[in-house]
């Protein structure tokens, strides 16, 4: 019997898994013409030219697969095996998948030139990002619980290794090694979870285990728990978040801005199928979980994140409230919910590429610009990186009218829209301690710009910055997304046809909710 | 032996696993009870594949077989190029990131 498998569906897919078997073998071809000395077009080739071929070979895939994504994005649900459907290409993946693309298409940008500064510029490098961004993407896909396992593991082992990708450095391996080890317990426990899942029910697909699902059993809820508890850690949620500061500080920093962003963007992606397909029966159950989830790692993060003397360890429990922020968004479980995180999930991305560039660019022969009392006189040296990352810091705190105020906003009203229909006040004060939030983490956002604008540069400390062109423009990239998505939240990139960015999140949203 | 035989097997087995990552020091050790719980899932699945009688969780067994390979390959490069710059297998000797 023929397969009916319909490869159009998982293209930019295709193009993603291409890259990262094809990269590898570019790599050692381009090798051998530096060795030979050999000639492309009358130059003989040297390291930059075939470093500069591998980041064009990459991006071209990448913005292929971003088109092709963006293009199909109105079309119906697709599957790309109708007898045993294991991925679900609808609005949500295809969202998912544009959110995912645009953060590993910055980060391979920034990267070229940084990984040239601390002196691993290796292909390698972009297979293993292609190959867990492929991973990713499966991930906020999967309908089923092997291709969610399988797609969390091919995110998850390409990332160890980036983390640990500066060899040389102490930190570096020490922040693969926790990553991993941290990384895989996380695994195992969902796995057991899955296990248990399938024991309850007999069945993996997601929604066939909401059939089966039965509250009153103890080893649905013990397989339920699990798989939320392996979620937990890898969206790095108080009280599983001990991991993120460590190894957010020792990887490269353009690594820390993909994990920081892309891992956050596929794990509560799916998370999000798994909590509206899946476990929906359970959803009563799972709102106490999430709600107290949601509220320790905003409170926790915040908290400290205000002690920091590392701009990467603060940025590392930003993001751990940032992704309590986003709970809320579970929390509501309503369309408009989900919407409002999917939303979160796109302007979060650009808001943290943006503060990780500016630390990529500052780092020089391979010593980081780490404490934030070295960023002091950053406006003179750089004056551009020094405005980006004050538009970044102030779209994270969520001033009016950046990006960021517009994410935390969606999130705020349909909390109260959903406490309102239901006349439930733990929503409420859900988005009470959100808004409180927002206020604490000024405290230590607006110390970045202070300490930039405010204070002198000290010698021989002196914050020496000269971005590359490419650098540059992610800055540039970064920077009118933030203020662009700010100022017309409603109907952002006009140049591009009628694209209404948040009634997107909302078609997105629409695919899983009830 | 009938299936929920298997299945507190499977438990002790995973008990077993969560426990030695959360009291063992060796990184070798750590990594090994990490195996031993995803081993346990796949009794744990096995044994359930039997019970509803559907060949999902027979599937998904090989599956995690392949992955664990894979884990085992990252996690001892990675665990070989700490070796290298520091002569240490013992997690308590890596903590140059604490908070």
């Amino acid at each position: 019997m023929m397969p009916n498998l319909d490869l159009s569906a998982i293209s930019p897919m295709i193009f993603v898994a291409v890259g990262a078997i094809l990269l590898p073998l570019l790599e050692v071809l381009l090798a051998r013409m530096i060795e030979r000395r050999r000639s492309w077009l009358g130059r003989t080739v040297n390291r930059e030219m075939a470093s500069t071929a591998i980041v064009i070979f990459t991006v071209l895939l990448l913005v292929l697969a971003l088109l092709r994504t963006v293009g199909t994005f109105d079309l119906p649900v697709a599957h790309f095996n109708l007898d045993h459907p294991m991925i679900a290409v609808d609005q949500l993946t295809r969202f998912l998948n544009a959110v995912l693309l645009i953060s590993a298409i910055l980060t391979v940008l920034v990267s070229s030139r940084y990984l040239a500064d601390i002196g691993m510029d290796h292909g390698e490098f972009y297979a293993l990002l292609l190959a867990s961004l492929l991973g990713m993407m499966l991930l906020g896909a999967a309908t089923d619980l092997i291709m969610l396992f399988l797609a969390l593991e091919l995110m998850s082992i390409p990332i160890y290794a980036l983390a640990g990708f500066q060899r040389s450095s102490l930190k570096s391996n020490e922040s693969a090694l926790k990553y991993f080890i941290i990384g895989s317990f996380a695994s195992a426990l969902l796995l057991y979870g899955c296990a248990l899942l399938y024991g309850a029910t007999g069945t993996v697909e997601l929604a066939e285990i909401a059939r089966g699902f039965d509250p009153e059993n103890p080893l649905t809820l013990l397989g339920a728990a699990l798989v939320l508890v392996g979620f937990a850690f890898k969206i790095a949620s108080v009280p599983f978040h001990q991991w993120a500061p460590d190894v957010y500080e020792g990887a490269p920093t353009t690594v820390t801005g993909f994990m920081a962003t892309a891992v956050k963007v596929a794990a509560f992606g799916a998370l999000i199928r798994v909590v509206a397909v899946g476990l929906q029966p359970g959803a009563e159950i799972m709102y106490g979980v999430f709600w107290w989830l949601a509220v320790l790692s905003m409170t926790v993060g915040n908290v400290m994140a205000i002690i920091q003397q590392n701009t990467k360890r603060m940025l590392a429990y930003s993001s751990v409230a940032h992704g309590g922020y986003m709970l809320v968004g579970i929390c509501v479980g309503t369309q408009s919910g989900y919407a409002g995180l999917l939303f979160y999930l796109l302007v979060y991305t650009f808001m943290t590429i943006g503060a990780f560039t500016v630390l990529a660019i500052l780092t020089r022969d391979g010593r980081e610009v780490s404490r934030i009392d070295d960023l002091a006189g950053l406006h003179e040296t750089h004056p551009f990186a020094a405005i980006v990352m004050t538009l970044c810091m102030f779209s994270l705190a969520g001033i009016p009218p950046l990006a960021g105020f517009w994410g935390k906003w969606y999130l705020l009203t349909g909390a109260v829209e959903r406490a309102t229909a239901i006349g439930d006040t733990s929503l409420i004060v859900l988005a009470v301690v959100l808004v409180m939030n927002s206020a604490i983490s000024l405290a230590y956002y607006l110390r970045l710009p202070v300490v930039m604008y405010m204070r002198e540069a000290r010698g021989a400390d002196r914050p020496d910055a000269t971005a590359g062109a490419l650098q540059t423009t992610v800055l540039w990239v970064c920077a009118l997304a933030i203020v662009l998505i700010g100022v017309v939240p409603g109907d952002f990139l006009i140049l591009f046809g009628d694209y209404d960015l948040i009634a997107s999140a909302r078609v997105a949203a629409s695919a899983v909710s009830p | 032996m009938g299936i929920w035989d298997y299945q507190v097997v499977a438990a002790i087995l995973f008990m077993i696993g969560v426990l030695g990552v959360l009291t063992r020091r060796n990184i070798i050790v750590m990594f090994m009870c990490i195996e031993l719980m995803l081993n346990a899932a796949n009794l744990s699945l096995i044994s359930f594949s039997r019970l509803w009688g559907n060949l999902d969780g027979q599937i998904f067994v090989f599956m995690v077989i392949v992955v664990a390979a894979v884990e085992v390959a990252v996690g001892l490069a990675i665990m070989i190029s700490l070796v290298r710059n520091r002569d240490t297998v013992n997690i308590e000797d890596t903590s140059l990131l604490k908070w």
